[in-house]
């Protein structure tokens, strides 16, 4: 699964279908990806910013509770320091690539808006209207405009069953 | 010894505690198959309404939807890449490869196999060992459970993706992230900014759920109308020679899963990632190499969060200490019928122990046959189009996050995680190492302070104790050998190069 994530994040670079690259031993890649200096600076800022905050923590002994904050702050910032250094190093990413293209294509950047829109409608229209809502659309966009009938239907029946089975088999409250 | 088996024969002839049994293990493995909505949350639901009902029918109840649940949260890591629960983490790295190669069938037969058989090996350890392993983990001191969360840091060089460094860092993220909240020992509030809703700390499970389900449904969708893998469900059921080939494994791992269960504050997450990480090690010729869909990177987690269960009851039903998440909350329903769970719950109450042995055992037979039979629906999910599974799987998400409190803010968390989880994964930072930084995190800061303070925070006897406590030099020098054994010297000279 873990080392999948490198596959499926390759796979967008142009890895072919349905097959499963030999992953057992790593191979770093000539080119950095577009961002990924970003990336690491960004780590590096998490970093420095969760040491920062451990300093209002009560420290002075051993066992203080800002010990573990300020060890984990210090491995981000050096881990991040040498992915920043070891991305220099690299070749600078293929021209054709751009940022935008590589960490938001056209369907990802549908869904997130999807999924933001989801989060504000969903307190006010309750689960079930928002979460239909959410299918249908989702589904229309992602089989591009076709199946629309399909959609209504399959989002519906989907929708009865979670409701049927969590809120009245497991009574689980839904939002 | 003939009245132990009257015990223990008691659920084969209540045809009532027969059929709760079978109810909770079917309820357990679709319960648990969803991410978020764990077996600790089926058995919480389920115990409220067994109150009214006599001791035995709950106990059978809740015996059944322990095995299944577990099990369950097995079956989306393989067929989704999405564990149902944080004890299936493991299986999924080697799990879902092999989905995606069309051997989901046979990867779910496999684990439902090996799986039944470390449900006996930890229900054999119960009936058997139960008293002197759980005196032996009474010993266990808070240094020795920071060894043990240090052990599972390791696990980063095994989970941690091709790139040990961007592992490193998702994991030190993950235990920064875990430190947010209310420090459980000084009442001290951490990273808070004077927000409520941080003040207890940031879900590991809603992590979970939007690292793996969110950013794994992003993910497909950078490959939306790429078709799913055909599934060959021709030989779901391992042949006898598989089985036995996977034997030596299965035992190792059920064994170390009896021995994590067992301990305190521990459960089948810890033991499943160890034991994966133990498989890792020691196969030498795996059916592939690690990463790519080995088997053996299935039947290690399995047996061991499986034996994980036997292991969980025994300091419970000796000493009156849980396991883990569920035998804590048995031990609850235990006290509204009038027990008290303890050393002397065998004693004054020896059928009790005879008959949750029993209704384990009925259950482990139950996941056979219901875990069988579901495989091929379970594996046709897979072949469903990206486009219609995957708004399902984030509406999953949705109520499996909501589940947890009651709380829209964890969807929120979950979707964030999820937005972050997909950006990390596209530069190849894995989230799995994340993940078992917010699991351990506070394993970690709490065992360490405690061990600092009877230290009374002077580092040379701190330090001291590694070495003269003999549970904790054990420890140490296994991690000793696991940084040891991850060296191109040692792999060498083990053939595992």
């Amino acid at each position: 699964m873990v080392k999948n994530m490198g596959l499926q994040a390759e796979g967008a670079g142009g890895e072919p279908s349905g097959t499963v690259k030999e992953l057992s031993k790593y191979v770093p890649e000539a080119r950095r990806k577009p961002g990924e200096l970003g990336i690491a600076a960004i780590t590096f800022l998490l970093g420095a910013l969760g040491y920062y905050f451990a300093l209002d923590m009560t420290s002075g002994e051993y066992s203080s509770p800002s010990v573990f904050p300020k060890l984990a702050s210090i491995v981000i910032m050096a881990c991040s320091a040498f992915n920043f250094i070891k991305a220099v190093w690299r070749e600078k990413p293929e021209a054709s690539l751009t940022l935008t293209g590589y960490l938001l294509p056209m369907d990802v950047v549908v869904v997130l808006v999807l999924l933001v829109a989801y989060c504000f409608i969903l307190p006010r229209l309750h689960f079930v209207a928002s979460s239909y809502a959410f299918m249908v659309i989702g589904m229309v966009y992602l089989q591009r405009g076709k199946n629309i009938v399909r959609a209504l239907i399959i989002s519906a029946v989907s929708l009865a069953v979670l409701v049927a089975v969590f809120r009245y088999l497991f009574l689980v409250i839904l939002p | 010894m003939e009245q132990n088996l009257q015990y223990f024969l008691i659920p084969f002839l209540s045809w009532e505690m027969m059929m709760l049994i079978w109810v909770g293990v079917f309820a357990g493995i679709w319960v648990g198959a969803i991410p978020g909505l764990s077996v600790t949350m089926a058995a919480s639901l389920l115990i409220s309404f067994t109150f009214s009902w006599d001791l035995n029918s709950a106990l059978a109840l809740i015996c059944g939807v322990f095995v299944g649940g577990v099990y369950g949260g097995s079956i989306t890591a393989i067929l989704l890449n999405i564990p149902g629960a944080p004890a299936a983490i493991a299986t999924g790295i080697e799990g879902y490869p092999l989905a995606q190669r069309g051997e989901a069938g046979k990867a779910i037969g496999l684990c439902t196999t090996v799986s039944v058989f470390a449900s006996f090996v930890g229900i054999l350890a119960l009936s058997v060992a139960a008293p002197v392993i759980a005196n032996f983990s009474l010993k266990f001191s808070p240094r020795d459970f920071f060894l043990l969360a240090v052990m599972g840091i390791l696990l980063i060089g095994s989970i941690g993706g091709g790139d040990p460094i961007k592992g490193i860092t998702a994991g030190a993220i993950g235990v920064l992230l875990s430190m947010v909240g209310m420090d459980p020992s000084t009442g001290e509030l951490r990273y808070t900014f004077g927000n409520i809703y941080l003040m207890a700390g940031i879900s590991f499970v809603t992590a979970m759920i939007g690292l793996f389900g969110v950013s794994e449904a992003l993910t497909q969708f950078r490959n939306a109308g790429k078709k799913s893998p055909k599934q060959n469900l021709d030989r779901i059921i391992p042949s006898w020679t598989t089985f036995l080939k996977y034997l030596p494994l299965s035992i190792r791992s059920s064994l170390l899963g009896v021995f994590i269960g067992a301990l305190p504050g521990t459960g089948g997450d810890v033991a499943a990632l160890l034991a994966y990480d133990q498989a890792k090690r020691t196969v030498r010729h795996p059916s592939r190499p690690f990463g790519t869909g080995a088997y053996e990177g299935i039947v290690a987690p399995e047996t061991a969060n499986k034996g994980a269960i036997g292991g969980a009851f025994i300091p419970m039903l000796t000493l009156g200490i849980p396991g883990d998440a569920v035998t804590a909350i048995i031990i609850g329903a235990l006290y509204i019928h009038g027990l008290k769970p303890g050393p002397m719950l065998m004693i004054e109450t020896p059928h009790l122990f005879w008959m949750i042995v029993s209704c384990l055992s009925i259950a482990s037979v139950a996941l056979m046959v219901l875990g069988l039979v579901s495989v091929k629906p379970f594996a046709k999910i897979i072949e469903i189009p990206k486009e219609i599974i995957m708004p399902v799987v984030i509406i999953l998400s949705v109520i499996g996050t909501y589940a947890i409190q009651n709380s829209v803010v964890d969807i929120f968390y979950m979707i964030g995680f999820g937005i972050i989880g997909y950006f990390l994964r596209l530069y190849g930072y894995a989230t799995g190492p994340m993940v078992l930084g917010l699991i351990l995190g506070p394993m970690l800061d709490a065992n360490y302070r405690r061990a600092m303070q009877g230290a009374e925070n002077q580092i040379l006897p701190f330090l001291e104790g590694f070495l003269t406590n003999p549970i904790s030099l054990f420890l140490t020098l296994s991690i000793v050998f696991l940084i040891v054994s991850q060296t191109s010297f040692y792999r060498r000279w083990r053939g595992l190069e």
